[in-house]
């Protein structure tokens, strides 16, 4: 009977954290294999699933632990060089191949401002930004309080707008 | 089109003031085809957002779940109450069916009870030898029988 609800939360769940995964370690391999230990780590808790409120957030909770983990092995420097090699996918309205590679740049290199804040504000902008989560749940999954997040999301935006424009203004 | 309230929404969005339907008209609205040209510099703001597109493939459920399988053994099995109150459920049935059977059992299995008239009879008219054969309890209601003449009531006819 435990085999099925682990089924029910394996699939829905791995997507969601292989991106806060990736996020923190910025290293496709990386993120494979901190959310297969989150598997299995979770499998192994499994006596205690019915005294938890949100798998969900419990999850989230032990990928992000473990993905810290596995950064700290890492050195700064092999982050940064790891970040601007990842495909960008391909977001593009724009007929002309000429707006397609500015679109592509564009999105590169928002990818590398996100990249490059420090993994707390990193984290809540996955959070909320693409995965939607309310401050509440964010505060729960990271352990820190509302307040807390807000205030890193708002330094992450700032941040990234600011940058992002920067560089804009600097590339015309 | 009104460009005013998503100029309004962005300025709250960077000050954490929106709410997450609010975050979702932003991406909706940067992801369509004619964004203003003064609005364009946060296209890829929130492009990016909606363009994340790693994900893990069907091969790692397999996986995980082999991994789980191997390590079947050590998962202890936990037994619910009914699980445990099973066996004595078992026992009490099997009890109940000897004690039925037993029961039965006792009865004559020569279908005495047909004619109870004709059984009443016979027994009276046993000769007997001797006490012992019957019993002493059952050979003095003989002797009692006899003296008292007991008057066998008819048994209607079905």
């Amino acid at each position: 009977m435990k085999k099925v609800s682990f089924r029910n939360d394996v699939l829905p769940l791995k997507n969601q954290l292989y991106r806060l995964a990736l996020r923190i370690t910025l290293t496709p391999e990386d993120a494979e294999d901190v959310v297969q230990e989150t598997m299995m780590k979770v499998w192994s808790r499994r006596q205690q699933w019915d005294q938890i409120e949100s798998m969900e957030a419990f999850c989230m909770a032990v990928c992000r632990n473990l993905a810290l983990d596995k950064t700290r092995k890492m050195t700064a420097t092999e982050q940064s060089i790891e970040a601007s090699e990842h495909d960008t996918p391909d977001f593009s309205h724009a007929a002309n191949p000429e707006e397609q590679a500015i679109q592509k740049d564009r999105l590169r290199l928002v990818r590398q401002i996100i990249d490059s804040l420090p993994e707390k504000q990193r984290s809540v902008m996955q959070l909320r930004d693409f995965e939607g989560k309310s401050y509440k749940e964010i505060a729960a999954i990271m352990d820190i309080s509302e307040e807390q997040v807000k205030i890193n999301i708002f330094r992450a935006r700032q941040t990234v707008k600011q940058r992002f424009l920067q560089s804009e203004d600097y590339g015309l | 089109m009104d460009y005013k309230y998503i100029e309004q929404l962005l300025e709250r969005y960077f000050q954490c003031e929106t709410t997450l339907k609010e975050e979702e008209i932003l991406r909706s609205f940067f992801s369509q085809e004619d964004v203003p040209v003064w609005l364009m510099k946060y296209q890829a703001l929130f492009a990016y957002e909606t363009a994340q597109e790693q994900s893990l493939g069907d091969d790692f459920d397999e996986r995980i779940l082999e991994m789980i399988e191997q390590s079947k053994p050590v998962k202890a099995r936990v037994l619910t109450m009914t699980q445990r109150l099973m066996p004595l459920f078992k026992a009490a049935a099997v009890v109940a069916i000897i004690l039925t059977l037993g029961n039965a059992a006792q009865a004559p299995w020569d279908r005495g009870w047909d004619n109870p008239q004709e059984e009443y009879a016979k027994f009276h008219q046993q000769q007997c030898d001797s006490a012992e054969i019957m019993g002493p309890i059952q050979a003095e209601n003989l002797l009692e029988d006899s003296t008292t003449k007991a008057i066998v009531p008819e048994a209607p006819k079905y």
